[in-house]
């Protein structure tokens, strides 16, 4: 009984001036604690910020450079395409190098993008609940692989594949997408062209458009396929290659955050859609994508930064070869991107710390920092304007 | 638009969503598939009984005397090739001319070299110095690899010069024609499986052995290790710092310009690229404070810690946010001061979804690459005993998956260490995420019960 007494007494019931101000001073200091350790974990961002960006200057301001040396090493970086690191007279056009995490980049947006969107979709209107709560899992599974396991299904599994049968892999991925794309493009195409047509003629009108139209997509199809299938791979690690693994890297990215938005822009919307007779697909794309759609722009945002921000699958499966201009988009010829040279690069600059060859990729990783800090500052602000969009609805 | 039309477009873009998901399940089928299954290799396999003399020797598993008595039997089995040969070499060629004896020097080396590679060092031969040369296939898949180099010829074919070389395979026995060896190489088709005696072998020390010769023999338990104490090291500096900051902006934050730039540094930290957090702790960690002279651990650790640290600090904030306000208000009632209320009413309800979100970034942790490659990473080296982390870098399976599909000197001879490793990697990170998935289950049924 007595120690409970002592314990309320000290735990505040009965309070003395003195214990008060013990507490305030206690409650002070304890607050002020709680502030720095909070404020230390957040500013780490600031301390790498400082540490690259102290590492990525020499390179192009050192000691005796003169404001022309600047401008020269400025313009070299991003300007040429001479990556010749350990030449006796060193070169560091990045150019090429930036290029190819450009384009790997694209090609992970280009597949990820339409899938993800569509999925987010799927879940968040069209399948039952029960069926989502099966989906879910699988989004989560896919997003927590490990990077370096996919990179390795990219070297070991996929590109020996690529290698081999390249040319038909695309051609059945080219009737894939081209037969449904081109039925419902002449489907509507023959259905919009006979509608000046007089009511007793338009089915006839519309039949015929159809077959014609129907046997110049096929044509196109079989046109097109015939040529994907001759297409010859020469190497398996690829910018093809690394920007589907990506792109399935980046799903899930995608799905969860556009379903969010998908799903924010509330009941109402589609109600109301609904019983002005539109269809479901109408609803989705004209009211509720169009709604959400700077929640599904930081959805695409947040799959840029996992695509450009990527290391392993690129420096495993992307050939690192640094790309001459003329194959410049040309997603068969193996790339070299910004993670890669620097994760490739550092093992050699590492013993001559100070030296060009080490700033250079310090360089590189600023720029791979601004650029995830402008696309994170995107993804917020679109969040941001989804809530308060939504808040006013 | 007709009706119809509309509706074969709503229908077809319901199935443009279907599609989608469908492919999302399949690639992860796709992927996993191969790791699985091949994976499985490295602990399930067919072994031969120089895979048994291996493991005795090197390792100590396995019964020694009745492994000396199956390498006895198999070596009976063998004896009548090294007859051969040594008949062939003694006897035969001495007869021969000059000329003819050297037609049949290179082949019979290669003929040597092959069976060497297949059975291990030919009796009489030094013992090498090399442990992947002291024994023969040790895997009845690779040994049929190798059996087929030894009974042919590889030869490329240049005859069209616009094309690649096409690869063809010729009978050896050819070389040897009309003479007594010709007889070897049916032998050893047909007594192939008396000279190596495969067995079905569950090899599940291949988690808990180190390797021996670059990955040649044993298993991955240093990888293993490295990678435990890398996720464990993160976890001791990122979980109280992320727990705190986490409670911070729940409890204590008002809605300030600093705490607002707080929040922003805390989601800029999450979308930096794993690449720039290996560089940093590089240059801040290594070069500039000088926790260790070089790599280590600690470095390792600390780097990983700032990666995951957003993870932990989102996933504690909602988990705390989630805590009903009356729990708060009661504990407030009843006296108890802020701190208070906090530590034995918030957090312990908080708890769970705090937990979720740790263990969720141990995956993280355990599968990030980029990170560690500057600041704790080798490709070669042992075990490393606790307090060696403070100083010493160490093997980790993301790494060392890189390193051996990519840089070893025989890729393809141990493609089943690499998938073993990948899988033993996903298959950690997949059980931390089914037990983070199982916590969420239970958290729900509670806030609904």
């Amino acid at each position: 009984m007595a120690a409970d007494q002592n314990k309320q007494r000290r735990g505040g019931l009965v309070l003395s001036e003195r214990v008060t101000r013990l507490r305030r001073i206690g409650a002070f200091f304890g607050h002020g604690t709680l502030l720095l350790i909070t404020s230390s974990s957040a500013l780490a961002v600031l301390f790498i910020f400082y540490y690259i960006a102290r590492d990525a200057i020499p390179f192009f301001w050192a000691e005796g450079f003169g404001l022309s040396d600047f401008w020269r090493r400025l313009g070299e970086f991003f300007g040429s395409t001479h990556w010749y690191p350990s030449n006796p007279k060193p070169e560091f056009g990045a150019a090429s190098i930036f290029i190819g995490s450009l384009m790997v980049t694209l090609g992970a947006v280009v597949v990820a993008v339409p899938l993800g969107v569509a999925a987010a979709i799927c879940l968040s209107d069209v399948l039952p609940f029960a069926v989502r709560q099966y989906v879910k899992p699988v989004i989560e599974v896919l997003a927590a692989i490990p990077s370096v396991a996919f990179g390795f299904f990219a070297l070991v599994v996929f590109a020996p594949q690529l290698q081999e049968n390249g040319g038909h892999l695309l051609a059945i991925v080219g009737w894939v997408v081209g037969v449904p794309i081109g039925f419902l493009a002449v489907l509507v195409l023959s259905d919009l062209l006979s509608e000046p047509a007089s009511d007793r003629i338009r089915p006839v009108v519309r039949g015929v458009l159809f077959l014609a139209l129907a046997a110049g997509a096929g044509y196109a199809l079989w046109e097109m396929s015939v040529s994907l299938n001759a297409v010859k791979i020469d190497s398996g690690t690829n910018a093809l290659n690394v920007s589907i693994i990506l792109g399935i890297m980046a799903l899930p990215t995608v799905v969860s955050v556009s379903e969010d938005a998908l799903q924010a822009a509330g009941r109402e919307l589609r109600e109301g859609s609904y019983a002005l007779g539109a269809t479901r697909a109408e609803t989705m794309l004209k009211v509720v994508v169009p709604a959400a759609a700077s929640g599904i722009c930081a959805a695409v945002v947040l799959g840029v930064m996992r695509a450009i921000g990527e290391t392993m699958v690129v420096w495993m499966a992307s050939g690192n070869a640094v790309q001459e201009p003329k194959n410049w988009f040309n997603y068969l010829k193996p790339v070299r991107t910004l993670t890669a040279t620097i994760a490739g690069d550092m093992g050699e600059a590492d013993q001559m710390t100070g030296s060009d060859r080490f700033h250079v990729l310090f360089a590189m990783a600023l720029c791979l920092l601004v650029i995830s800090f402008v696309c994170n500052m995107i993804s917020e602000w679109a969040v941001r304007r989804t809530r308060r969009k939504m808040g006013a609805v | 638009m007709r009706l119809s039309t509309r509706k074969v477009l709503d229908r077809s873009f319901s199935g443009l969503g279907i599609f989608s998901i469908i492919l999302l399940g399949l690639s992860l089928v796709v992927l996993l598939y191969p790791i699985i299954e091949r994976g499985l290799g490295a602990f399930i396999f067919r072994g031969t009984v120089e895979f048994r003399k291996m493991m005795v020797e090197k390792f100590e598993h396995g019964d020694r005397e009745a492994v000396q008595a199956e390498v006895a039997e198999a070596l009976a089995a063998r004896q009548p090739v090294f007859d051969m040969i040594k008949k062939f070499e003694t006897v035969e060629l001495k007869k021969m001319g000059f000329l003819e004896r050297r037609k049949y020097k290179d082949p019979l080396e290669e003929l040597k070299e092959n069976l060497r590679t297949l059975l291990g060092p030919l009796p009489g031969e030094n013992r090498p110095v090399l442990p992947r040369d002291q024994y023969g296939q040790t895997r009845w898949d690779r040994a049929q690899v190798k059996l087929r180099y030894v009974l042919e010829i590889e030869r490329y074919d240049y005859s069209d010069p616009t094309k690649m070389g096409t690869k063809y395979f010729v009978s050896r026995a050819e070389d040897f024609k009309g003479t007594s060896l010709e007889k070897l190489f049916p032998y050893v088709k047909e007594h192939f499986e008396e000279m190596l005696r495969p067995r079905l072998t569950f090899y599940w020390q291949f988690l808990t052995d180190q390797s021996k010769d670059a990955h040649i023999f044993g298993g991955i338990w240093a990888e293993v290790l490295g990678t435990l104490y890398l996720t464990l090291g993160a976890m001791v500096f990122a979980v109280p710092m992320g727990v705190i900051a986490a409670i911070y902006l729940v409890e204590y934050a008002g809605d300030t310009w600093y705490v607002n730039i707080l929040r922003t540094c805390v989601s800029t930290l999450a979308g930096v690229p794993s690449i720039v957090f290996g560089l940093f702790g590089l240059a801040f960690f290594i070069n500039s404070v000088g926790v260790s002279e070089s790599k280590s651990v600690l470095a390792g650790s600390l780097t990983l810690a700032l990666l995951v640290l957003p993870i932990i600090i989102r996933a504690s904030e909602e988990a705390i946010r989630a805590v009903p306000r009356t729990y708060k208000e009661a504990a407030l009632s009843l006296g108890a001061g802020k701190w208070r209320t906090i530590v034995t009413v918030i957090l312990p309800a908080a708890l769970p979804g705090v937990l979720t979100g740790i263990v969720i970034s141990m995956g993280r942790a355990a599968g990030e690459t980029a990170p560690i490659i500057f600041t704790a990473t080798v490709s070669v080296g042992r075990a490393l005993k606790p307090m060696e982390t403070l100083t010493q870098p160490t093997l980790a399976l993301p790494w060392n998956i890189y390193n051996l599909c990519t840089e070893h000197e025989a890729v393809d001879e141990i493609r089943h260490v690499q998938y073993g490793m990948v899988l033993v990697l996903v298959a950690l990170v997949l059980l931390l995420n089914a037990a983070a998935l199982i916590l969420r289950a239970r958290i729900s049924k509670k806030l609904r019960g």
